[in-house]
């Protein structure tokens, strides 16, 4: 998927070959929900859904399976964590874009989702120029 | 209670509330105390596993939480709704992540509950163990937040 950059060089959701990049967000925090949202939609992203847990995620991705171009998961989540879901996902589209989101700057587990697929990942504090910066690093 | 256990939580929280809050965060003397003194309203538990046992709780008045919630989400809080929890649980997930990197740094490990929220007035939390508390007390210019340690050794 390629994307349209502005002219400071910062992502924007909207892709080369027209329409808007759909994102979905499996957080288990409704704060991290409302930012990234906000985030995501400041730069024309569309939100296609978001999910508290991982299995609810995962049921939302499987319903619009095919419709969805990037995936930010949480890794610390009840019912199913963030490493279940990205196999799950990765199992049911290998080409979509997941990028963890994580409190947890551990070595490990983010090593993990990048062995599974994850094509990166950012860490908490969500910071809005920090997010967007990020996005179009993994996006480019 | 050894100071490399401790101070990675005091430098991580003094950290992230001064990046998410933006205020002129303080930080106030270090006391003990003793187990089973009230809280002030909201006590943000996380229990800890690994080199050591025990909890950190970030304990707080309601009025803080509103304050510190308002700020994080550019947004006025009058009660203490679904948003706010979820904002002073994302904090304190914020405080253990950031420390989490700094222990591994010391090379110590340590594991984490996701953090369980408290509300009421006279909230007294008991353990049954010898422990005394460390409190950490750190002005955030909307109010104290007591991050209040106690750890055991394994």
């Amino acid at each position: 998927m390629a994307i349209i950059f502005d002219e400071n060089g910062l992502p924007t959701g909207r892709k080369v070959e027209g329409g808007h990049v759909r994102v979905l967000i499996v957080d288990d925090s409704q704060f991290v929900i409302k930012h990234l949202t906000q985030i995501f939609m400041s730069r024309d992203f569309e939100i296609a859904g978001t999910a508290e847990n991982g299995k609810a995620g995962l049921e939302l991705f499987k319903s619009m399976k095919g419709q969805i171009d990037l995936v930010t998961l949480d890794i610390t989540m009840p019912e199913m964590d963030g490493i279940e879901t990205l196999k799950a996902i990765r199992e049911l589209d290998p080409n979509v874009t997941v990028v963890m989101i994580t409190a947890l700057g551990t070595v490990e587990s983010v090593k993990e989702a990048i062995k599974l697929g994850a094509k990166g990942y950012i860490v908490k504090p969500i910071d809005r120029e920090k997010v967007i910066e990020r996005i179009g690093q993994i996006l480019k | 209670m050894r100071i490399e256990y401790i101070n990675p939580f005091i430098e991580a929280a003094f950290d992230i509330l001064n990046e998410v809050l933006q205020t002129n965060v303080k930080r106030n003397e270090l006391y003990l105390k003793k187990l089973g003194d009230s809280m002030k309203g909201v006590a943000v538990v996380i229990g800890v596993t690994g080199n050591v046992s025990g909890r950190i709780v970030f304990d707080m008045t309601e009025d803080t939480a509103l304050n510190i919630a308002s700020k994080m989400n550019g947004e006025k809080f009058t009660k203490f709704d679904d948003m706010v929890r979820s904002t002073i649980g994302e904090l304190a997930n914020m405080v253990t992540g950031r420390s989490v990197t700094r222990l591994e740094k010391e090379n110590l490990s340590f594991n984490f509950t996701p953090p369980t929220i408290i509300t009421g007035e006279n909230i007294h939390i008991y353990e049954f163990s010898d422990m005394e508390a460390l409190i950490i007390p750190i002005d955030t210019g909307l109010g104290i937040v007591e991050i209040n340690i106690a750890f055991k050794e394994n």
